[in-house]
This record gives structure tokens, sequence and C-alpha cells, in this order.
């Protein structure tokens, strides 16, 4: 079983950003993120915390200590990305992008490899952890040097779902 | 939170519409005429159709016109927001975007400009499911433009509906959302009243045409 953790203030993003990655997985839970439980995860194999509206920054208020404990696989997308960098520590750099980008796979890794385009919608990167792709010479796929904690900046669901699909595997 | 629609009076902006609806406030409908029929953004066809959708929804339009230059057009899109902000005190923009991220992302930076949310509830979705959606939440769609192969005149003016899904299920884009085909919805759920076409043409040559309104009334559902 997937945990689906929902980074969403409002019902509506959801729609926009969680749904999509509902849609590509076969069984699952959906919790928001001031909802999570110890039981959650705990049945959990996996977990994939998305992303959601550039004006919304709720998530960052919440405690998200529980991550630099979890030993098992976890995906972050934009804000999910930001939340791991959170729990390590890591201090959110302010940077806007907002559209089509060319990514470049620097580090062999699960997620992908070669060159490919990807959509961003952010306004905070994460640096600091081990950088195994980047954009325009910033990271944008970084992964824990020890876990399978990955943070990616950009929307895979968008234009490179293949990078969930290997996460699921 | 009060919000106006980037509204084109086709299928994806009133499915997204009646979905924004169930959160919040729905205050104001935003509609972009171009006069460029190139324009990757905002030609649709029969767009004055918004005037009477205005009407039938009781939401009003704020309504710009654009030459549809590439970078003219955002500025005017701008504008529109902008002004909808200032009437009507929007909080954020509905789109109806699926898969554009042309579209998308040029609209997600006049959002963050104008300190807007931005809410695309259609993002990413299945064609054909959105298609099955449009029918299952009564949204009366027609045909209104073909632009590709390989659509014929017969599509011109055709409701959306269970055979024309399995129809347009066998192409690449079966919502069109590549441009192949635009809709115009006479009726809907959100509607108080029902447009009904009383004058209408059809222009066609070359796997591309249009479906005329020409003229039109509300009348009573």
């Amino acid at each position: 079983m997937i945990l689906i953790i929902s980074t969403c203030k409002e019902q509506l993003s959801e729609l926009e950003f969680v749904e999509p990655i509902k849609r590509m997985v076969d069984e699952f839970i959906i919790k928001r993120f001031d909802n999570i439980t110890k039981d959650d995860l705990i049945k959990a194999e996996k977990i994939i915390i998305c992303g959601t509206a550039l004006k919304d920054f709720d998530y960052l208020e919440t405690n998200w200590n529980w991550i630099e404990t979890y030993d098992k696989p976890l995906l972050g997308i934009c804000a999910g990305a930001q939340v791991i960098g959170k729990a390590y520590g890591i201090h959110l750099k302010y940077e806007i992008n907002i559209g089509q980008q060319k990514v470049e796979t620097i580090k062999p890794n699960v997620l992908c490899d070669g060159e490919f385009n990807a959509y961003f919608l952010h306004t905070k990167n994460v640096e600091g952890l081990e950088t195994i792709a980047t954009s325009q010479g910033k990271p944008c796929i970084l992964k824990h040097p020890k876990k399978e904690h990955y943070a990616v900046i950009f929307h895979p669901e968008v234009m490179c779902s293949n990078i969930i699909r290997n996460f699921l595997k | 939170m009060n919000l106006g629609i980037l509204y084109s009076g086709g299928k994806d902006s009133t499915l997204a519409l009646m979905k924004a609806q169930k959160y919040h406030k729905v205050v104001c409908l935003i509609s972009i005429v171009s006069e460029n029929k190139e324009s990757f953004m905002f030609h649709t066809p029969n767009i004055d159709i918004t005037l009477l959708q205005s009407q039938a929804m009781e939401i009003p339009l704020v309504r710009v016109t654009t030459k549809g230059e590439k970078e003219s057009e955002l500025a005017d899109l701008k504008k529109a927001i902008k002004d909808a902000k200032t009437r009507f005190k929007i909080d954020g923009v509905v789109t109806g975007a699926v898969h554009s991220t042309y579209q998308a992302s040029r609209i997600q930076k006049i959002c963050r400009e104008l300190d807007l949310w931005c809410f695309n509830p259609l993002w990413l979705k299945d064609q054909v499911e959105l298609l099955k959606e449009v029918v299952s939440e009564k949204i009366h769609a027609i045909i209104g433009g073909v632009f590709a192969e390989p659509f014929d005149e017969s599509y011109l003016g055709k409701e959306i509906d269970g055979r024309m899904i399995a129809k347009l299920s066998k192409l690449h884009n079966p919502a069109g959302e590549g441009g192949e085909i635009e809709t115009t919805v006479l009726n809907a759920p959100v509607f108080h009243k029902k447009i009904v076409i009383t004058k209408s043409s059809q222009e066609f040559k070359n796997y591309a045409g249009t479906y005329n309104i020409d003229d039109a009334r509300l009348e009573p559902k």
C-alpha cells in the first residue's frame, strides 16, 4: 500500500496535484499533511508527498520530523521536496520557476536517466542533499545519501511520469 | 474564496466551473475575445455566446478583446484578470486547462504577479474520462469547430453524447486537447436558462470548419 500525502490547503487544489498521482497508483490511501498517524506510516510500503498551488505554504507550518526517522522509500514532489529538505534541516531557497525546462541526470539512479523535459512550478528550492539531476545548473532531483528518500523539485506527473512509475517499482 | 473563471464557453471551462463551485464561490466569468484565428491561447469559435451564457448562469462576465499577437494577448489576459480582481474582489482564478503546459504556465505566471490563487481542476485528466464526465454531469455541449483530420462537416453542431464519445475515443486527442475540436455549451446544471440556437451557418474546408451560432436566445429549462 502506498501512502499519498496531500500538502494542499484547498481541496480544489487536490484535483490538480493529488488526483494525477492517485491515478498512477494501484493500492493507496490518501491523507492530508496535518492528519498523518503513526499507523499510516507503519502500514505504508512507500510514501509520495504531492505538490500544491504556488500560493499555498500552510504545509510548511506542520511538523515533518517523522521523515528523519522514516526508513522506507519516500518521494517528495515540489512542496513534498521542500518538506523533505525541511525535515533534514536544509534551508529552503527562494527561487521562482514556472514552465518547461530541460533536466540532466548527473548520477546513476533508479528514477531517471539522460536528458528530458520537465514542468516546473515552484517558488522555493532545496539544496544540500545528494544531487542526482540538475536543470540550468541547479539541483532538481536530490536524494538522501543513505535512504531512498527523493526530493523532486519539478512535477514529474506532468511530463515525466516514468519517474513516479520507477519509484513505485 | 471568491473565484473568477477563464471561460471560453466550451465543455472544459464549464466542467471546471462546476467543480470549483463545489468548494468556492465563482463570482465572475473572464472571457478573452481574440481577433487572431491562429492564437494558441484564446481562439474560440462562438466566443460571443459567453454573453448569453453569463446571463444563463447569472454570473457576471469580464470580457476583453485582444488582437491575439503572441505577447500582447498575455498582457490583455493579465488586464482582464486584474480587472476581475478589482471589480469582483477575486482571490483566485480557475481554468479548464488539461494538458497544455504552454497555457497553464502563462496563466500561473499572471496569477503569481497578481497575487492570486490558480486552480486547474481538470489538470492531467484522461481525455475520454473528461468527455464521459461532461455527459454524466449533464453538460449539453455541441461541436462548434473542427480543425484537423479526420473531421468532416458531419461533426459540426453535433452534441457530445455517448455515441460521439465512442467516435472521438479513436482519435489521438479525443477531447480536442491539441485544438482539434472546440465545443460550445448550450445548457448545464449551472445554467438557470438554456440557450436555444435560432440561426446558424457552417463553413468547412480542408478538414477545418466552424458551426457558427448567428443568433440564439435564452429559454426556460
